[in-house]
């Protein structure tokens, strides 16, 4: 049982970090598609700074300062240009995996994984098998409870909602929209970063292309599933999770009966049926209007 | 007339743009952006065989965004064309590998269906998931990319993998000369042929056909549509299919043309760069096809660039990921001129 929860937090932590990213950005009034390129470029900024450096600080530095970085060119994208957002996240992901494979190509030549002398400090001991995880799984029931309190207790959190709900309404008394969503981006490249970091030096301590295997959108789905909520969509993610460790967990008890591949693909379709199950309850959420795209 | 000249214009800038910042990230990394590009074009179009590449590449690219065009227009996100794409090939390659020696007549039409409805049917269900309770579209379209690239990895790992494989690269069994529909080179009159059909088809579905008019309008407007009497659900779920169908088709254009053989995790990028033709070409079919010499010319670069040039393959990933970035944008500070006159007026 240990076990099981051990497994259910290595694979959920990045994802809940991630998640929150999605809640921000949801309440700001943007779906932000580009979460799954911001994680991967989370995990090889943070490997690669901490590899070249051998500083581990720096790694986490680079990790926010390039994340940031790339949110900031996706709010410009969105909110300056008004591209569409779902294919400007697509495309912000496509970077991210173009980008992170040519940096490691660059400073590696033709190699695939880059390892790391070691990861994050673990929780040690004194938890007993929990010690095993990196302290980045300790911060993040902390965050998301401070993701709560800011966005459902405090005025910052409340204009956000506005911006998102009714752009118009929070205009007229005085708020920035467009301000407050580069916050809410910029904020969430930053919890981006973490995912990566967990993901890559949490419990592996390696960077491998491609290594976040859509989970920047299981946590898209986890927003959708929570309805924006940060505890809704944590315990969302969190679900989906569970349902990843037991899809590796089914691969040792009985990989020789059920092949692999499929038990894999378990957390996609639980995304699938989340997604359905959170439409059929409360109605579909639209990610974005699609008339514009015709109306050059 | 002045609009569509404008809308290309807008598209070329923000290519334009797109490759700008390529070249920025280029130049970090450590490479030197002129060179790059000047590779890039070499192994497009300025190599004296690069256009038979080009072509190559362009032609499945083209069938599989002509169904991303039917999709979009109808107001619909399918974004799952590289699922679709897959599951179409391995329908395919089931049917050339079970019916092996029978005659090619009876086989190869028979592949031809059975991705077609393996493809439709991929793109069904999430398309009945969004119609029927309003699931989004994006996510179980892209959920289902994800799902389908691990099917291609069990099927070419089990059923169908070819025994005397190194185990280096999971494949199946070559497809049977008798049933290819061109060598390697892929530019044989069969795929032409198929490609031109398919291009004519969509194109007369789209701009003249009711059919068409209907998807049109319920792309820009679903209550018109519902209030014209016409069922969306039935749109949507006959968009949704054939998008997923052209994907197919493009799959066993693959298998049974130029790749001769499934392979696990082949062209991953397939379906991303089908989207974005359409969306370069503003959704129109004979936009697409310009288009996809253009990304067809990329893709055969990609192959090109590692082996003659030196130069890492995902540069043209990221030349890919920088134009979906930017191509949907709809504001330009300071370049108001370039868009047409009614959203210029609006705009600011």
């Amino acid at each position: 049982m240990e076990e099981f929860l051990v497994a259910t937090l290595r694979y959920g932590t990045p994802l809940v970090y991630v998640t929150m990213a999605g809640v921000l950005a949801q309440r700001a009034g943007v779906w932000n598609l580009g979460l799954e390129g911001l994680m991967i470029i989370g995990c090889c900024a943070s490997v690669l700074g901490f590899v070249q450096t051998g500083s581990l600080l720096f790694g986490f530095g680079l990790a926010i300062a390039v994340c940031v970085l790339a949110s900031a060119l996706l709010w410009f994208v969105v909110e300056k240009l008004r591209a569409n957002p779902i294919i400007a996240g697509l495309g912000l992901t496509g970077l991210g995996l173009g980008g992170t494979d040519l940096a490691v190509q660059a400073i590696y030549g033709s190699q695939a994984t880059v390892n790391a002398p070691y990861g994050l400090p673990r929780l040690g001991p004194a938890f007993g098998a929990f010690g095993v995880l990196s302290i980045l799984v300790a911060v993040m029931p902390i965050v998301v409870f401070l993701m709560w309190v800011v966005l459902r207790r405090t005025r910052f959190g409340l204009q956000l909602a506005a911006c998102g709900e009714h752009p118009f309404a929070a205009r007229s008394v005085g708020i920035n929209p467009s301000t407050m969503r580069l916050i809410a981006l910029c904020a969430g490249g930053v919890l981006c970063a973490l995912g990566g970091m967990e993901l890559a030096l949490g419990s592996l301590t390696i960077f491998a292309y491609g290594m976040t295997a859509g989970r920047g959108f299981m946590a898209f789905s986890a927003v959708i599933f929570g309805a924006g909520h940060p505890f809704a969509s944590a315990a969302a993610a969190l679900f989906f999770s569970i349902v990843g460790a037991i899809g590796i967990r089914a691969q040792l008890l009985f990989g020789d009966r059920v092949p692999n591949d499929l038990l894999l693909a378990l957390p996609y379709i639980a995304t699938v049926i989340g997604v359905w199950v959170s439409a059929r309850l409360r109605g579909g959420a639209r990610t974005s209007e699609f008339g514009e795209l015709r109306d050059y | 007339m002045r609009g569509s000249l404008a809308a290309v214009a807008r598209a070329l800038a923000f290519v334009l743009l797109a490759l700008a910042l390529c070249g920025f990230i280029f130049q970090i990394a450590g490479y030197s952006a002129i060179e790059m590009f000047r590779s890039i074009a070499d192994g497009a179009f300025l190599n004296p065989n690069a256009w038979q590449g080009s072509l190559r590449w362009a032609m499945p690219l083209f069938i599989t965004a002509c169904g991303v065009v039917v999709s979009f227009r109808s107001g619909y996100f399918n974004v799952g064309a590289q699922g679709q794409f897959y599951i179409g090939a391995i329908g395919a390659t089931f049917v050339v590998d079970f019916l092996n020696g029978y005659p090619a007549a009876l086989v190869v039409p028979l592949a031809f269906v059975m991705a077609i409805v393996c493809g439709a049917l991929w793109a069904a269900w999430p398309g009945y998931l969004r119609v029927a309770s309003g699931a989004d579209e994006v996510i179980t379209t892209l959920m289902g990319n994800f799902i389908a690239s691990l099917i291609l990895i069990y099927v070419t790992g089990g059923i169908l993998k070819d025994p005397s494989g190194t185990g280096q690269v999971m494949a199946s069994r070559p497809v049977a000369e008798a049933y290819r529909i061109s060598s390697e080179v892929g530019l044989s009159p069969a795929i032409v042929g198929v490609t031109v059909a398919v291009g004519l088809l969509t194109w007369v579905l789209v701009n003249r056909t009711a059919f068409g008019v209907l998807c049109g309008l319920a792309g820009r407007n679903p209550t018109m549509v519902v209030w014209q009497g016409a069922r969306m659900s039935q749109f949507g779920l006959a968009a949704f299919a054939l998008s997923g169908a052209l994907a197919g088709l493009a799959g066993v254009v693959e298998v049974l043309g130029p790749n001769g053989r499934l392979v696990s995790g082949f062209l991953p990028t397939h379906g991303f760069t089908a989207i974005l033709i359409a969306l370069v070409a503003g959704l129109s079919v004979t936009g697409a096809a310009v288009v996809s010499l253009f990304f067809g010319g990329l893709a055969a670069a990609s192959l090109y660039l590692p082996v003659l040039a030196g130069l890492p393959a995902a540069a043209i990933d990221i030349i890919n990921a920088a134009i979906a970035l930017f191509i949907t944008a709809r504001a330009a500070p300071g370049l108001a001129w370039l868009l047409p006159r009614r959203r210029a007026a609006r705009g600011a």
